[in-house]
Protein backbone atom coordinates (compact mmCIF):
# COMPACT_ATOMS: atom_id res chain seq x y z
CA UNK A 1 0.00 0.00 0.00
CA UNK A 2 1.58 3.16 -0.93
CA UNK A 3 1.19 5.72 2.29
CA UNK A 4 1.85 8.81 0.08
CA UNK A 5 -1.02 8.92 -1.22
CA UNK A 6 -2.84 8.83 2.21
CA UNK A 7 -0.51 11.30 3.13
CA UNK A 8 -1.60 13.73 0.04
CA UNK A 9 -5.14 13.43 1.01
CA UNK A 10 -3.35 15.10 4.55
CA UNK A 11 -2.15 17.60 2.36
CA UNK A 12 -5.69 18.73 1.20
CA UNK A 13 -6.84 18.96 4.35
CA UNK A 14 -9.14 22.21 5.00
CA UNK A 15 -7.14 25.00 7.62
CA UNK A 16 -8.79 24.44 11.40
CA UNK A 17 -10.91 27.10 11.25
CA UNK A 18 -8.35 30.07 12.17
CA UNK A 19 -11.63 31.62 14.35
CA UNK A 20 -11.69 28.90 16.60
CA UNK A 21 -8.20 28.73 17.17
CA UNK A 22 -8.29 32.26 18.06
CA UNK A 23 -11.41 32.29 19.95
CA UNK A 24 -9.36 28.96 22.10
CA UNK A 25 -6.41 30.30 22.41
CA UNK A 26 -8.34 33.84 23.71
CA UNK A 27 -10.57 31.86 26.05
CA UNK A 28 -6.53 30.32 27.79
CA UNK A 29 -5.48 33.80 27.95
CA UNK A 30 -5.95 35.48 32.01
CA UNK A 31 -5.61 38.26 29.97
CA UNK A 32 -8.82 38.23 27.41
CA UNK A 33 -12.53 39.49 28.56
CA UNK A 34 -15.44 37.47 27.24
CA UNK A 35 -16.37 39.81 24.71
CA UNK A 36 -12.94 39.35 23.15
CA UNK A 37 -13.84 36.22 22.59
CA UNK A 38 -17.32 37.18 21.06
CA UNK A 39 -15.34 39.71 19.30
CA UNK A 40 -13.64 36.76 17.42
CA UNK A 41 -16.31 34.04 16.77
CA UNK A 42 -19.24 36.34 15.78
CA UNK A 43 -18.45 36.73 12.61
CA UNK A 44 -18.57 33.10 11.81
CA UNK A 45 -22.63 32.56 11.46
CA UNK A 46 -21.75 28.70 11.40
CA UNK A 47 -20.18 28.33 14.63
CA UNK A 48 -22.68 30.85 16.18
CA UNK A 49 -25.14 29.26 15.11
CA UNK A 50 -23.38 26.04 16.88
CA UNK A 51 -22.54 27.47 19.83
CA UNK A 52 -25.90 28.30 20.17
CA UNK A 53 -27.29 25.33 20.00
CA UNK A 54 -25.12 23.57 21.89
CA UNK A 55 -25.47 25.48 24.55
CA UNK A 56 -29.01 25.27 24.40
CA UNK A 57 -28.86 21.55 24.38
CA UNK A 58 -30.38 19.60 27.42
CA UNK A 59 -26.80 18.71 28.10
CA UNK A 60 -25.19 21.88 28.76
CA UNK A 61 -28.45 22.57 30.52
CA UNK A 62 -28.54 26.21 30.66
CA UNK A 63 -31.88 27.73 32.11
CA UNK A 64 -33.94 29.47 29.87
CA UNK A 65 -32.55 29.64 26.66
CA UNK A 66 -29.54 31.74 25.34
CA UNK A 67 -30.55 33.54 22.47
CA UNK A 68 -26.93 35.49 21.71
CA UNK A 69 -23.33 34.53 21.76
CA UNK A 70 -22.67 37.23 23.80
CA UNK A 71 -25.20 36.19 26.68
CA UNK A 72 -23.39 32.57 26.50
CA UNK A 73 -20.09 33.97 26.90
CA UNK A 74 -21.13 35.93 29.69
CA UNK A 75 -23.23 32.97 31.68
CA UNK A 76 -20.88 30.35 30.68
CA UNK A 77 -17.39 29.66 32.37
CA UNK A 78 -14.12 29.45 30.26
CA UNK A 79 -13.76 25.46 30.38
CA UNK A 80 -16.99 25.07 29.07
CA UNK A 81 -17.31 27.53 26.62
CA UNK A 82 -14.11 26.04 25.32
CA UNK A 83 -15.77 22.71 25.14
CA UNK A 84 -18.80 24.20 23.09
CA UNK A 85 -16.86 26.38 20.71
CA UNK A 86 -15.06 22.75 19.76
CA UNK A 87 -18.09 20.51 19.86
CA UNK A 88 -19.88 23.46 17.51
CA UNK A 89 -16.76 23.44 15.08
CA UNK A 90 -15.75 19.68 14.71
CA UNK A 91 -19.13 18.21 13.67
CA UNK A 92 -18.41 19.38 10.09
CA UNK A 93 -15.15 17.10 9.58
CA UNK A 94 -17.11 13.92 11.56
CA UNK A 95 -20.64 14.61 8.86
CA UNK A 96 -20.12 12.38 6.12
CA UNK A 97 -21.35 8.64 6.14
CA UNK A 98 -18.59 6.20 5.54
CA UNK A 99 -18.29 3.43 3.34
CA UNK A 100 -14.73 1.60 4.78
CA UNK A 101 -15.58 1.82 8.13
CA UNK A 102 -19.60 1.21 7.60
CA UNK A 103 -20.42 4.10 9.37
CA UNK A 104 -23.47 5.92 8.55
CA UNK A 105 -23.74 9.44 8.56
CA UNK A 106 -24.66 10.57 12.30
CA UNK A 107 -22.41 7.68 13.61
CA UNK A 108 -18.79 8.65 13.99
CA UNK A 109 -19.97 12.08 15.40
CA UNK A 110 -22.62 9.94 17.72
CA UNK A 111 -18.98 8.49 18.84
CA UNK A 112 -16.90 11.01 19.04
CA UNK A 113 -19.58 12.86 21.55
CA UNK A 114 -20.05 10.00 23.27
CA UNK A 115 -15.99 8.98 24.06
CA UNK A 116 -15.83 13.01 25.12
CA UNK A 117 -18.70 12.46 28.01
CA UNK A 118 -17.39 8.89 28.88
CA UNK A 119 -14.22 10.19 29.27
CA UNK A 120 -15.56 12.91 31.09
CA UNK A 121 -17.31 10.77 33.36
CA UNK A 122 -13.80 8.69 33.99
CA UNK A 123 -11.48 11.61 34.27
CA UNK A 124 -13.29 12.10 37.68
CA UNK A 125 -12.06 8.85 38.90
CA UNK A 126 -7.83 10.22 37.80
CA UNK A 127 -7.14 13.05 40.46
CA UNK A 128 -5.05 15.37 38.68
CA UNK A 129 -6.30 14.91 34.87
CA UNK A 130 -6.92 18.31 32.98
CA UNK A 131 -10.93 17.50 32.02
CA UNK A 132 -10.64 19.94 29.57
CA UNK A 133 -7.79 17.72 27.38
CA UNK A 134 -10.01 14.84 28.29
CA UNK A 135 -13.26 16.20 26.50
CA UNK A 136 -11.13 17.64 23.25
CA UNK A 137 -9.34 14.07 23.11
CA UNK A 138 -12.12 12.37 23.21
CA UNK A 139 -13.92 14.12 20.69
CA UNK A 140 -10.74 13.89 18.64
CA UNK A 141 -9.69 10.61 19.27
CA UNK A 142 -10.79 9.32 15.88
CA UNK A 143 -10.78 11.86 13.38
CA UNK A 144 -8.13 10.25 11.09
CA UNK A 145 -11.19 7.68 10.14
CA UNK A 146 -12.44 10.47 7.83
CA UNK A 147 -9.06 10.58 5.71
CA UNK A 148 -8.65 6.57 6.25
CA UNK A 149 -11.92 5.82 4.82
CA UNK A 150 -11.91 5.71 1.43
CA UNK A 151 -8.63 3.61 1.45
CA UNK A 152 -10.57 1.11 3.98
CA UNK A 153 -13.02 0.57 1.72
CA UNK A 154 -10.28 -0.60 -0.85
CA UNK A 155 -8.85 -2.81 1.21
CA UNK A 156 -10.95 -4.11 3.12
CA UNK A 157 -10.88 -7.81 2.28
CA UNK A 158 -7.07 -7.75 3.08
CA UNK A 159 -7.46 -6.17 6.46
CA UNK A 160 -10.93 -8.45 7.71
CA UNK A 161 -8.55 -11.33 6.62
CA UNK A 162 -5.52 -10.41 9.23
CA UNK A 163 -8.71 -9.44 11.34
CA UNK A 164 -10.45 -12.69 11.08
CA UNK A 165 -7.64 -15.05 10.51
CA UNK A 166 -4.76 -13.69 12.55
CA UNK A 167 -6.19 -12.39 15.81
CA UNK A 168 -4.91 -9.15 14.55
CA UNK A 169 -6.91 -5.98 15.81
CA UNK A 170 -8.50 -3.85 13.70
CA UNK A 171 -5.55 -1.01 13.79
CA UNK A 172 -3.21 -3.61 13.69
CA UNK A 173 -5.01 -4.63 10.42
CA UNK A 174 -4.43 -1.06 9.47
CA UNK A 175 -1.15 -0.63 10.53
CA UNK A 176 -0.12 -3.94 8.14
CA UNK A 177 -2.17 -3.39 5.36
CA UNK A 178 -2.29 0.29 4.91
CA UNK A 179 1.14 1.41 6.53
CA UNK A 180 -0.29 3.58 8.99
CA UNK A 181 -3.77 3.58 11.30
CA UNK A 182 -6.17 5.99 11.77
CA UNK A 183 -5.12 6.74 15.35
CA UNK A 184 -1.53 8.19 13.81
CA UNK A 185 -3.40 10.08 10.74
CA UNK A 186 -5.58 11.73 13.24
CA UNK A 187 -2.45 12.93 15.50
CA UNK A 188 -0.84 14.31 12.31
CA UNK A 189 -4.13 16.25 11.06
CA UNK A 190 -3.89 17.81 14.90
CA UNK A 191 -0.32 18.65 14.49
CA UNK A 192 -0.95 20.13 11.01
CA UNK A 193 -3.74 22.12 12.82
CA UNK A 194 -1.14 23.01 16.10
CA UNK A 195 -3.54 21.41 18.32
CA UNK A 196 -1.55 20.94 21.67
CA UNK A 197 0.68 18.03 22.21
CA UNK A 198 -0.79 16.36 25.05
CA UNK A 199 -4.45 16.18 22.33
CA UNK A 200 -1.84 14.98 19.58
CA UNK A 201 -0.27 12.71 21.60
CA UNK A 202 -3.88 10.91 23.36
CA UNK A 203 -5.52 10.65 19.49
CA UNK A 204 -2.01 9.09 18.41
CA UNK A 205 -2.14 6.42 21.51
CA UNK A 206 -5.59 5.68 21.90
CA UNK A 207 -5.62 2.18 21.05
CA UNK A 208 -2.36 1.39 22.93
CA UNK A 209 -1.64 4.04 25.52
CA UNK A 210 2.22 3.69 26.41
CA UNK A 211 3.19 0.91 29.01
CA UNK A 212 3.96 2.23 32.05
CA UNK A 213 3.67 5.67 31.58
CA UNK A 214 1.52 6.71 34.45
CA UNK A 215 1.82 10.54 33.72
CA UNK A 216 0.02 10.13 30.61
CA UNK A 217 -3.76 10.28 32.24
CA UNK A 218 -5.41 11.71 29.19
CA UNK A 219 -4.44 9.42 26.76
CA UNK A 220 -5.35 6.63 29.37
CA UNK A 221 -8.61 8.56 30.17
CA UNK A 222 -9.52 8.15 26.47
CA UNK A 223 -8.18 4.72 25.69
CA UNK A 224 -10.86 3.42 28.17
CA UNK A 225 -13.68 5.76 26.90
CA UNK A 226 -13.09 4.02 23.58
CA UNK A 227 -13.64 1.08 24.23
CA UNK A 228 -16.44 1.16 26.95
CA UNK A 229 -18.27 3.19 23.95
CA UNK A 230 -17.62 0.29 21.73
CA UNK A 231 -18.81 -2.34 24.19
CA UNK A 232 -22.40 0.11 23.78
CA UNK A 233 -22.13 -0.21 20.31
CA UNK A 234 -21.68 3.34 19.58
CA UNK A 235 -20.05 3.88 16.20
CA UNK A 236 -18.78 0.69 16.24
CA UNK A 237 -19.23 -0.01 12.29
CA UNK A 238 -17.10 -3.00 10.97
CA UNK A 239 -14.39 -2.20 12.86
CA UNK A 240 -16.66 -4.74 15.89
CA UNK A 241 -15.09 -4.82 18.88
CA UNK A 242 -11.86 -6.18 17.49
CA UNK A 243 -9.66 -3.87 19.64
CA UNK A 244 -7.37 -4.78 22.40
CA UNK A 245 -8.79 -5.10 25.91
CA UNK A 246 -5.38 -3.13 27.91
CA UNK A 247 -6.47 -4.71 31.06
CA UNK A 248 -2.67 -3.07 33.18
CA UNK A 249 -5.13 0.10 32.53
CA UNK A 250 -7.63 -1.11 34.94
CA UNK A 251 -5.07 -2.24 37.19
CA UNK A 252 -3.01 0.70 37.61
CA UNK A 253 -5.70 2.59 38.83
CA UNK A 254 -7.11 0.18 40.94
CA UNK A 255 -10.65 -0.22 38.90
CA UNK A 256 -12.05 -3.65 37.60
CA UNK A 257 -15.38 -4.76 35.58
CA UNK A 258 -17.72 -3.28 38.23
CA UNK A 259 -16.23 0.27 37.77
CA UNK A 260 -16.85 -0.09 34.08
CA UNK A 261 -20.53 -0.79 34.56
CA UNK A 262 -20.50 1.86 36.84
CA UNK A 263 -19.40 4.07 34.83
CA UNK A 264 -21.77 2.64 31.74
CA UNK A 265 -24.81 3.18 33.83
CA UNK A 266 -23.52 6.87 34.90
CA UNK A 267 -23.18 7.50 31.23
CA UNK A 268 -26.84 6.82 29.63
CA UNK A 269 -28.46 9.44 31.93
CA UNK A 270 -25.76 12.22 30.06
CA UNK A 271 -26.72 10.19 26.79
CA UNK A 272 -30.24 10.76 26.89
CA UNK A 273 -29.21 14.75 26.89
CA UNK A 274 -26.91 14.52 24.05
CA UNK A 275 -29.57 14.07 21.12
CA UNK A 276 -29.62 17.15 20.25
CA UNK A 277 -26.05 18.04 19.67
CA UNK A 278 -26.24 14.83 17.97
CA UNK A 279 -28.78 15.64 15.36
CA UNK A 280 -25.57 18.53 14.96
CA UNK A 281 -23.89 15.71 12.88
CA UNK B 1 -43.28 -0.09 10.07
CA UNK B 2 -39.34 -0.28 11.95
CA UNK B 3 -39.92 1.05 15.82
CA UNK B 4 -36.50 1.68 17.29
CA UNK B 5 -35.43 -0.40 20.96
CA UNK B 6 -32.57 1.66 22.23
CA UNK B 7 -29.70 1.23 24.33
CA UNK B 8 -31.62 0.20 27.88
CA UNK B 9 -34.99 0.15 26.24
CA UNK B 10 -37.61 -2.34 25.59
CA UNK B 11 -40.75 -2.24 23.48
CA UNK B 12 -43.69 -4.69 22.68
CA UNK B 13 -45.90 -5.33 19.89
CA UNK B 14 -49.17 -7.22 18.51
CA UNK B 15 -49.37 -5.00 15.04
CA UNK B 16 -48.59 -7.14 12.41
CA UNK B 17 -47.05 -4.66 10.21
CA UNK B 18 -44.32 -3.76 13.19
CA UNK B 19 -40.82 -4.45 13.01
CA UNK B 20 -38.34 -3.81 16.30
CA UNK B 21 -35.60 -3.15 15.81
CA UNK B 22 -32.00 -2.45 18.08
CA UNK B 23 -29.09 -1.29 16.37
CA UNK B 24 -25.69 -2.49 16.73
CA UNK B 25 -25.16 -4.46 19.97
CA UNK B 26 -21.74 -4.64 21.21
CA UNK B 27 -21.84 -6.34 24.83
CA UNK B 28 -25.33 -5.61 25.19
CA UNK B 29 -27.50 -8.32 24.77
CA UNK B 30 -30.38 -8.13 22.26
CA UNK B 31 -33.51 -10.65 23.62
CA UNK B 32 -36.22 -11.22 21.16
CA UNK B 33 -39.89 -13.18 21.96
CA UNK B 34 -42.20 -14.04 19.90
CA UNK B 35 -45.55 -16.13 20.93
CA UNK B 36 -47.03 -17.10 17.47
CA UNK B 37 -50.40 -18.13 18.63
CA UNK B 38 -51.45 -14.58 19.41
CA UNK B 39 -48.94 -13.05 17.19
CA UNK B 40 -47.16 -10.71 20.21
CA UNK B 41 -43.59 -9.75 20.41
CA UNK B 42 -41.22 -7.46 21.97
CA UNK B 43 -37.68 -6.36 22.21
CA UNK B 44 -35.14 -5.84 24.88
CA UNK B 45 -31.56 -4.59 24.34
CA UNK B 46 -29.84 -4.13 27.91
CA UNK B 47 -26.75 -2.93 28.75
CA UNK B 48 -25.59 -4.70 31.73
CA UNK B 49 -26.55 -8.19 33.91
CA UNK B 50 -27.07 -7.11 37.22
CA UNK B 51 -29.52 -3.89 38.93
CA UNK B 52 -27.12 -4.47 42.42
CA UNK B 53 -24.75 -1.66 40.79
CA UNK B 54 -27.36 0.84 40.52
CA UNK B 55 -30.89 0.36 41.90
CA UNK B 56 -31.95 4.06 41.69
CA UNK B 57 -31.14 3.45 38.06
CA UNK B 58 -33.01 0.25 37.87
CA UNK B 59 -35.71 1.59 38.96
CA UNK B 60 -36.24 4.37 36.89
CA UNK B 61 -35.09 2.30 33.67
CA UNK B 62 -35.35 -1.34 33.88
CA UNK B 63 -34.36 -2.32 30.70
CA UNK B 64 -30.64 -0.89 31.92
CA UNK B 65 -30.28 -4.73 33.41
CA UNK B 66 -30.82 -8.00 33.00
CA UNK B 67 -32.40 -9.20 36.33
CA UNK B 68 -34.77 -6.53 35.96
CA UNK B 69 -35.22 -5.97 32.05
CA UNK B 70 -36.14 -9.54 31.27
CA UNK B 71 -38.74 -10.01 33.83
CA UNK B 72 -40.36 -6.83 32.63
CA UNK B 73 -40.36 -7.81 28.96
CA UNK B 74 -41.72 -10.76 29.30
CA UNK B 75 -44.35 -9.35 32.10
CA UNK B 76 -44.95 -6.79 29.02
CA UNK B 77 -46.15 -9.52 26.52
CA UNK B 78 -48.40 -11.19 29.27
CA UNK B 79 -50.37 -7.90 28.98
CA UNK B 80 -50.94 -8.57 25.66
CA UNK B 81 -52.00 -11.89 25.89
CA UNK B 82 -48.98 -14.06 25.02
CA UNK B 83 -47.81 -17.07 27.35
CA UNK B 84 -44.49 -17.76 28.74
CA UNK B 85 -44.80 -21.89 27.66
CA UNK B 86 -45.81 -20.90 24.16
CA UNK B 87 -43.04 -17.86 23.54
CA UNK B 88 -40.05 -18.69 21.25
CA UNK B 89 -37.00 -16.85 22.66
CA UNK B 90 -34.03 -16.07 20.84
CA UNK B 91 -30.66 -13.98 22.08
CA UNK B 92 -28.23 -11.90 20.49
CA UNK B 93 -25.00 -10.09 21.43
CA UNK B 94 -22.59 -10.33 24.06
CA UNK B 95 -19.58 -9.68 22.24
CA UNK B 96 -16.45 -8.84 23.60
CA UNK B 97 -13.06 -6.98 23.16
CA UNK B 98 -9.98 -9.12 22.49
CA UNK B 99 -8.93 -9.78 25.93
CA UNK B 100 -7.93 -13.03 27.37
CA UNK B 101 -8.21 -12.40 30.86
CA UNK B 102 -11.69 -11.33 31.04
CA UNK B 103 -11.25 -7.56 32.40
CA UNK B 104 -13.45 -5.95 30.21
CA UNK B 105 -15.69 -8.79 29.25
CA UNK B 106 -19.39 -7.73 29.96
CA UNK B 107 -20.68 -9.55 27.67
CA UNK B 108 -20.30 -12.68 29.05
CA UNK B 109 -21.56 -11.23 32.03
CA UNK B 110 -24.66 -10.17 30.02
CA UNK B 111 -24.69 -13.77 28.56
CA UNK B 112 -24.28 -15.64 31.77
CA UNK B 113 -27.02 -13.44 33.84
CA UNK B 114 -29.60 -14.11 31.20
CA UNK B 115 -28.72 -18.20 31.42
CA UNK B 116 -29.43 -18.16 35.21
CA UNK B 117 -32.52 -16.68 34.73
CA UNK B 118 -33.70 -18.80 32.33
CA UNK B 119 -32.84 -21.53 33.61
CA UNK B 120 -34.37 -20.89 36.81
CA UNK B 121 -37.31 -20.47 35.09
CA UNK B 122 -37.45 -22.95 32.48
CA UNK B 123 -37.52 -20.78 29.45
CA UNK B 124 -35.58 -22.58 26.61
CA UNK B 125 -33.84 -20.29 24.16
CA UNK B 126 -34.48 -21.24 20.40
CA UNK B 127 -31.92 -20.05 18.58
CA UNK B 128 -28.84 -17.65 19.72
CA UNK B 129 -26.11 -16.12 18.45
CA UNK B 130 -23.76 -14.48 21.28
CA UNK B 131 -19.77 -13.93 21.77
CA UNK B 132 -17.43 -12.63 19.80
CA UNK B 133 -16.22 -9.53 18.52
CA UNK B 134 -18.66 -8.41 16.30
CA UNK B 135 -21.17 -5.83 16.13
CA UNK B 136 -24.96 -7.24 15.43
CA UNK B 137 -28.44 -5.85 14.46
CA UNK B 138 -31.46 -7.38 14.88
CA UNK B 139 -35.10 -7.08 13.46
CA UNK B 140 -38.29 -8.84 14.44
CA UNK B 141 -41.17 -8.90 12.38
CA UNK B 142 -44.04 -9.58 14.50
CA UNK B 143 -46.76 -10.85 11.82
CA UNK B 144 -44.35 -13.43 11.10
CA UNK B 145 -41.52 -13.82 13.93
CA UNK B 146 -38.37 -13.64 12.15
CA UNK B 147 -35.98 -12.58 13.40
CA UNK B 148 -33.17 -11.02 10.94
CA UNK B 149 -29.71 -10.43 11.75
CA UNK B 150 -27.17 -8.49 10.60
CA UNK B 151 -22.87 -8.30 11.66
CA UNK B 152 -20.73 -6.15 10.82
CA UNK B 153 -18.62 -6.95 7.87
CA UNK B 154 -20.08 -10.41 7.51
CA UNK B 155 -23.26 -10.07 5.98
CA UNK B 156 -27.58 -10.81 7.42
CA UNK B 157 -29.64 -13.67 7.59
CA UNK B 158 -32.15 -15.06 9.82
CA UNK B 159 -31.83 -16.50 13.46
Amino acid sequence: MDIESILKDLEQLPPFPTVVAQALALLDSPDSSAMDVVQVVQYDQAITANVLKVCNSAYFGLPGKVSSLREAVIRLGNKQLKEIILTGTVVKYYKNAMEGYALSKHDLWKHAISTAIISRIISKRFPGVDEGAVFTAGLLHDVGKTILDAVVDEYFNQMFALVGEKGYSFTEAEQEVLGLDHAEIGARMGELWGFPKEIVHAIRFHHAPPEGDESDLVTQVVYLANVICLMLGIGVGRQGLHVRGRDEILEQHGMDINDLQVIMAGFLDEYQKVQDIIDLG
Amino acid sequence: MNITVDISDLKVSNNPDVTLVTYSLGSCIGLAVWDPEVRVGGMLHYMLPDSSIAQEKAKANPAMFADTGIPALFKACYKLGAQKQRMIVKVAGGAQLMDESGFFNIGKRNYAALRKMFWRNKVMVAAEDVGGMVNRTIRLNIGTGELNMKVSGKGEGLL
